[in-house]
């Protein structure tokens, strides 16, 4: 039946050049690395054909073959070779190591090309770069390793908020995130309980590559969904051959990457004293001093208590095992991926388990059709912990008096009022709050070969995460000391499904055009049941489930869901291996947006020119030259599921039930729409040896979704609308150069960098300045996203001790009333350009490798300073710098005068802000493999010992703890996450791990 | 191998045909607008859910409250805890963008157009239960178009009423975000006036029992309110005073024991009016910052300074309803946790009536002495004839009513004044100060330009 149906397709192919089989005989051969050593699991393909094999073991091979055609062997890392077949029937090849990744496959949307022929913005990272990089997730591994990808982790904190931008931030009230797909099947990266990252149930050894689609050539093809990026991940396949297994085992210990210097208990006392009396009250402060000291004694200095180091693991680190085996034959591959992964964090009460594991298979049931599963499943057992601006918060310990003692006589934790504030050490006793997340990514796939030309292939994944936060809090703890314990239960479940079902087609003519098309369709849905009950009154502590509750206090379940259903189609033509273009369009719809604007449509278009192709380019220095450029839209959908509809939302009042009017009808809401331009270069001199790319791009987006404020005085704050704009522009450069490469010792290294200028070029209404009087960050035209908009700060006044600030925009004047203090740009938490420099060192079996990374230009702003930098103004304990303060005219100072409870310029200001340029030395890689001699006798294949480091060194003038940071508390909704950019409000510094590990093949 | 083909065909066929209606989704948790108004139910649903709105915590359920104790703080309480919103009102330095002051006003207008809601659709709802749906609307609107006024403009004892700004009335429902919501400010005198004609309207209507909702002794108790800050002595006396007759008529009648007036979980007899709050359901940001943690507080927030304490005289059962935290003195009547918040309780009803018929020589109910005598006997306290004047009255209405929210608004009325808070300041609010007076909300300038913002917030 099958032949009928390609002879069929064949007899209408033939137009197209359609070449019947020549005659075909058997080829063997061996293929050997630039060493000489057979190289196993190398592809070996006819050209032209789906014929291909694999070398086996010894690195033979066997393929049927015409006289004439061509014989193409590839492996990762390795420049590709051609042979054409003539009337020998051996055929072995040498293959030299690759110095450029200009043959690499790249995976881009419904598809693979090859990267020399790549005309959109592509940027890859391969597994084995960030191989054993000890974090828990694998975005921050990719911290520094590509350029225009901006990554931070907002703190120390296990398992949670790691922001990715690509190519700036795009959206004032719409998500900024870039759009995840693993393996074809968009993830599902929020709606999940706390400040837990769905990213992190990934398991970075499962991954093959990570690929960025940057330019709108690239992402257009996630249309609605590509204007943030979109962020490609490949899990491994197996490939045929012996059974490979590899184990692994890392052990890593942490600690802060930085500190705070705070007060002691000497020079608190003076402080505050100093502080009493500046408001004719010193005999309050004794009063609250004798307070704070609990059994001891301040005078005497007796208790000098180092809080901060109370909110800190002494035994911080992680264990991590990772088993894999891959293999199969030729007609089946597997690869089978497991880890163990147990990280306790650096602040108490935070500690992550990871259990996942992974299978995908891929059977070629016949030459014509291929069929395959991945099936994924892991565990996260999580201990977290609230946000930064809790009481709770570990790190807001440093706000207790260091005249408190921890415990007192009696062993007993001291609480309010004995400490300042709440001491949180008693939520390490007597609470316990976890999360439990199972992710199961799966898919399935079918491809048929058609002909020649056509494939179809339809795929069919799942994103199931299920989660579930137990709280419990116990009768001395802040949450349930006044009931009698305190506990909550939360369920989640997000259901995302997505079918993809295109055909792909491919042709050859004359050698010289070739011509490749895909088009097809694809449909998600994504709903979200979440369920949760709280419950107080415990019979006893050690009573911790809500079936002990006494008094149920609330409960809820909700259902949230949304669809994209879209249509898509890109054209990619070649002429004679110089000239390049792409078309790429889709058409998308969303169950999001308005009745009026259901659907959307994104093109976009590219070409390419390989210049060094042409004959007239002859240069023994520059071998590879293109020259590209692309323009296209893509949209943003991220936005809330039912924004366009005018709703009533249920109530209740003294358990009676009521209706509420909630959202304002808006049927025209749409996509916000990114045009994007890019240019680009790309190079190779010396064979390749140095090879890069610099990219110019500009990224206009209109229409953006805003929630416009609207007069409340109508019952509603704000109306989701299309309007405004906002711009980037900016430069991505990347170099890499195999500085040295001699049989000894071998020296590879990479740099990129880009600058980014985002600006909002328009807003609706006025700008949108911060609603919260704690912190700076505004939204003003002409200005880049979440600029530190407010009162510039002068100093002391050194007549009086007067905290000052700037009365007039040109800073003339000065005012001691923040209410008169003229409101200015102040900084900008944007960094002005982010860069990553990676070297890699081989010598024998000895390896190293270290990568810097750097974010330059960007201020912070601590939001807790003007509690802990206030020169005394309450009893919290205040940083070392504080000393500083005003004491007699004519001192000049910046710290104010001490005044307790006066807000002597404790208010928001630049007083607050500082610089966040970084330079971190990201990871140290120290590597030893074993010799082929020593592995023979202990029987294994390969092994290798390792010390990896992360975060090991950090340049900054930041003055609060450490300068990746971002505060989890404040974005509460997208747009709040979008204004408040780089702010640290008792946020957690950044862990730094020192590990060790070894690696085994089998 | 056909077979799989059209197999994997007609899934793709299926696929795209059904899931065009897929694209039709529909939140669960809320429903149409145009569905709410339609019916009986539904309005009397909308109605229930205005009064959870002015439950939460930006009105009622607090913020009106605690941000009146705030600008009157004397020196008789101090704010320690570390939110700035209460912290810049107690420091009389308002920042623009003050969450509390803004959401005072968004809220308020949030529960006017729900309304506004009902009253556009009043004829939908069965004859039998009009008047009192009508009335609910009327007397939730008027209430918070007096609150407004009082925060947002500069008092009615200030003068000027008819030139100074008061806030925008809005007294239609809204359908569409058009250019007709940029709306003016309405001058005090205006702004007063409709509180007047909603509250009297209500009071027309309302049942004089009606479960924990509006009564008409709630309307006569809130336009004796807007009477006595208008210093329209006789109106508000007669107000007062028909509140008090219609409560005694229905029972109503002062709690025995003062302390027991308070930290309840119903209405007691003398509540008129009070924001239902359980464990369930409800704010009570009273509590939250006046209680300690013991108690399910904050932090212990707001602690009561000796200087309050020493107003108080010997016996007075109030004093005694002060406690201990650390070293310091803090409210009782916030104590504890999940509680209702008391609106207006009867006795300030009899003080209310006792001041006027004073300032007017009258005996309207019954003598300033017989009133002052049942709010005092409760608290262990003699009083003579000879006692009574202004001051005294005064005194026992600001001691009976203490941390409820009131103190601030009998100051601005009687043309006082309020200390600056840090012990060692010099200056002094007079009672139009225009620091005492809340910013227009940043986020309401930058909506609507025709606003105007009050002196001294820029602009």
């Amino acid at each position: 039946m099958m032949v009928k149906l390609r002879s069929m397709l064949a007899i209408l192919l033939v137009f197209m050049g359609y070449v019947g089989h020549a005659q075909q005989k058997t080829i063997t051969g061996t293929v050997y690395d630039a060493e000489n050593q057979p190289l196993s699991g190398a592809s070996v393909a006819v050209r032209g054909t789906n014929v291909n094999t694999l070398t086996n073991e010894a690195g033979q091979y066997s393929i049927v073959a015409a006289t004439g055609q061509v014989l193409v062997f590839s492996y990762v890392g390795f420049q590709s070779e051609e042979r054409t077949v003539d009337q020998s029937n051996t055929v072995n090849v040498t293959m030299a190591a690759a110095f450029s990744d200009l043959d690499e496959v790249v995976v881009v949307g419904y598809g693979t090309t090859s990267r020399a022929y790549l005309t959109g913005n592509v940027a890859s990272v391969k597994s084995e770069d960030i191989a054993n990089v000890p974090v828990p997730n694998f975005t921050q591994a990719l911290q520094g390793r590509m350029s225009g990808v901006f990554v931070e982790s907002s703190s120390g904190k296990v398992g949670e908020g790691v922001k990715v931008r690509i190519r700036g931030t795009t959206s004032v009230s719409g998500g900024n995130s870039p759009l995840y797909v693993i393996d074809g099947i968009p993830m599902t990266t929020s709606g999940t309980l706390g400040y837990s990252n769905p990213l992190t149930d990934i398991n970075p050894n499962d991954i093959e590559t990570f690929e960025v689609l940057k330019d709108a050539s690239a992402a257009a093809i996630y249309g609605a969904r590509g204007a943030n990026g979109v962020v490609l991940i490949t899990t491994k396949s197996g490939a045929a051959g012996r059974t490979k297994i590899n184990a692994s085992f890392q052990r890593g210990y942490s600690d802060p990457t930085r500190l705070k210097e705070w007060l002691n208990a000497e020079e608190y006392v003076e402080l505050f004293l100093e502080a009493g009396e500046n408001v004719d009250d010193r005999e309050f402060v004794e009063n609250r001093l004798n307070q704070y000291s609990g059994h001891s004694d301040w005078r005497t200095g007796e208790t000098d208590t180092d809080w901060q180091d109370q909110a800190f693991n002494s035994d911080a680190g992680m264990h991590i095992v990772n088993l894999s085996a891959t293999g199969g034959n030729e007609k089946t591959q597997f690869y089978f991926g497991g880890t163990l992964d147990k990280t306790k964090g650096i602040l108490i009460r935070n500690d992550l388990e990871k259990i996942s594991g992974r299978l995908n298979l891929t059977h070629h049931a016949s030459d014509y059709f291929t069929l395959g599963a991945n099936f994924a499943l892991t565990r996260i057992e999580t201990n977290r912990l609230p946000g930064d601006n809790a009481f709770s918060n570990p790190i807001q310990l440093v706000a207790l008096a260091p005249i408190t003692p921890v415990r007192d006589l009696n062993g007993e934790l001291y609480d309010r009022p004995t400490t300042t504030y709440y001491n949180n050490l008693v939520d390490s006793e007597n609470a316990q709050w976890g999360i439990t997340s199972f992710r199961n990514i799966s898919n399935a796939f079918g491809e048929l070969k058609l002909s020649k030309n056509f494939k179809l292939r339809s795929e069919f994944g799942i994103d199931l995460l299920t989660q579930n936060q137990e709280q419990f809090f116990g009768s001395r703890t802040q949450s349930g000391e006044s009931t009698d314990g305190y506990a909550a239960s939360a369920w989640t479940r997000i259901f995302n499904y997505t079918t993809n079902n295109y055909l792909t087609y491919n042709t050859v003519v004359n050698d010289v055009h070739y011509i490749e098309a895909v088009g097809g369709m694809s449909f998600q849905k994504s709903a979200i049941n979440y369920t949760n009950v709280t419950g107080e009154q415990f019979p006893t502590d050690d009573l911790r489930t809500i079936a002990s509750a006494a008094d149920i206090t609330g409960g809820s379940s909700t259902l949230n869901d949304f669809s994209f259903l879209s249509y898509f189609a890109r054209a990619n033509y070649r002429f004679a291996d110089k000239y390049l273009f792409t078309l790429s369009g889709r058409f998308d719809g969303s169950s999001r947006f308005g009745q009026n604007n259901k659907y959307g449509f994104f093109p976009a278009a590219s070409a390419g020119w390989i210049v060094s192709g042409e004959d007239f380019f002859e240069n023994n220095v520059m071998n590879f030259l293109k020259l590209k450029a692309s323009y296209g839209l893509t949209g943003n959908a991220e936005i809330g599921n039912y924004d366009s509809f005018g709703l009533y939302g249920a109530t209740s009042y003294g358990q009676e039930a009521g209706l509420s009017p909630s959202q304002i009808p808006n049927p025209d809401l749409e996509w916000e729409k990114t045009a994007q331009f890019d240019a680009g270069i790309e190079f190779g001199f010396f064979n390749n040896r140095l090879s890069g790319e610099v990219d110019y791009y500009h990224k206009a987006t209109t229409d953006l979704l805003l929630n416009v404020p609207v007069p409340s005085t109508s019952g509603y704050l704000e109306q989701t609308q299309n309007i405004g704009e906002m711009s980037n522009k900016g430069v991505e450069v990347t170099l890499n150069g195999a500085i040295v490469q001699t049989d000894g010792f071998q020296w590879n290294s990479s740099i990129n960098f880009a600058r980014n200028v985002n600006r909002v070029e328009a807003l609706g209404g006025g700008d949108i300045l911060t609603p919260n009087s704690r912190f700076l960050n505004s939204v003003i035209v002409g200005q880049p996203i979440g600029v530190f908009y407010g009162a510039a700060y002068v100093g002391a006044d050194p007549a009086n001790g007067d905290a000052l600030w700037y009365a007039d925009e040109a800073r003339t004047t000065t005012t001691n009333d923040h209410n008169a203090a003229a409101r200015v740009v102040l900084g900008n938490p944007n960094p002005d350009w982010i860069a990553g420099f990676n070297n890699s060192f081989a010598y024998k079996g000895i390896d190293l490798s270290f990568l810097f990374q750097s974010v330059y230009g960007n201020q912070i702003y601590e939001g807790g300073g003007g509690y802990y930098a206030a020169a005394g103004d309450w009893f919290d304990n205040q940083s070392r710098d504080q000393l500083r303060r005003w004491q007699n005219p004519n001192d000049i100072t910046d710290v104010p005068q001490a005044r307790l409870g006066e807000g002597n310029g404790t208010q928001a200001s630049s007083r607050y802000m500082s610089d966040g340029s970084y330079l971190r030395l990201k990871t140290l890689t120290i590597g030893y493999n074993f010799p082929t001699a020593w592995l023979q006798r202990l029987k294994v294949s390969s092994a290798r010992v390792f010390l990896v480091g992360q975060n090991l060194l950090t340049f900054t003038d930041y003055k609060g703890w450490d300068p990746e940071v971002n505060t989890d508390y404040l974005g509460a909704d997208n747009q709040s996450t979008n204004l408040y950019q780089g702010n640290d409000f008792y946020s957690a510094p950044q862990a730094r791990t020192f590990s060790f590990g070894v690696n085994i093949g089998f | 191998m056909k077979k799989i083909c059209i197999f994997l065909y007609s899934i793709a066929g299926l696929v795209v045909s059904s899931c065009n209606d897929q694209l039709e989704l529909r939140p669960y948790q809320s429903i149409d607008n145009e569905l709410a108004l339609t019916s009986d139910a539904n309005i009397k649903k909308v109605l229930s859910g205005a009064y959870d709105e002015l439950s939460s915590y930006q009105l009622y359920g607090g913020n009106i409250m605690l941000l009146s104790e705030m600008l009157s703080a004397n020196r008789e309480i101090r704010w320690q805890g570390t939110y700035n919103q209460p912290d810049e009102v107690y420091s009389k330095t308002i920042f623009v963008n003050n969450t509390y002051t803004t959401g005072i006003w968004t809220q308020a207008y949030k529960v006017i157009n729900s309304c506004n809601n009902i009253l556009s659709a009043i004829d939908v709802v069965d004859e039998g239960d009009r008047d009192r749906v009508q009335g609910e609307a009327l007397f939730l609107r008027g209430a918070l178009y007096f609150e407004l006024v009082k925060f947002y403009g500069l008092p009615y004892a200030a003068g000027s009423t008819t030139t100074n700004l008061g806030v925008p009335i809005v007294l239609t429902p809204t359908t569409e975000i058009t250019e007709e919501h940029n709306l003016t400010r309405a001058t005090v005198e205006a702004v007063y006036q409709q509180a007047l004609a909603d509250l009297t309207a209500a009071e027309g209507l309302l049942p004089t029992s009606n479960g924990f909702y509006a009564t008409r002794i709630a309307a006569s108790a809130m336009l004796s309110r807007v009477y006595l800050q208008m210093e329209d002595f006789a109106n508000a006396r007669d107000a007062a005073n028909r509140a008090i007759q219609v409560a005694e008529e229905e029972g109503m009648q002062l709690v025995g024991n003062y302390a027991n007036a308070f930290n309840n979980t119903e209405n007691t007899s003398e509540d008129i009016f009070a924001m239902q709050v359980s464990a369930q359901d409800g704010d009570n940001y009273m509590h939250m910052f006046y209680s300690v943690p013991d108690y399910g507080g904050r932090d212990g927030d707001i602690v009561v300074l000796p200087a309050h304490l020493a107003l108080y005289e010997a016996g007075d059962a109030r004093r005694g309803l002060f406690y201990l935290y650390g070293d310091e003195s803090r409210v009782g009547k916030w104590r504890d946790q999940y509680r209702n918040v008391k609106v207006i309780r009867l006795a300030e009803l009899y003080l209310t009536r006792a001041e006027a018929n004073f300032r007017l020589g009258t005996a309207v109910g019954d003598t300033p002495l017989g009133d002052l005598t049942r709010i005092r006997s409760r608290v262990n306290l003699e009083t003579e004839a000879g006692d009574v004047t202004l001051a005294f009255i005064l005194r026992e209405r600001k001691l009976e009513l203490a941390h409820e929210g009131h103190t601030i608004h009998d100051v601005k009325r009687t043309r006082g004044s309020i200390l600056d808070s840090p012990a060692g300041s010099t200056t002094v609010f007079e009672f139009d100060s225009p620091r005492m007076v809340f910013p227009i909300p940043q986020r309401e300038m930058d909506a609507n330009e025709n606003l105007v913002q009050n002196p001294g917030y820029g602009q």
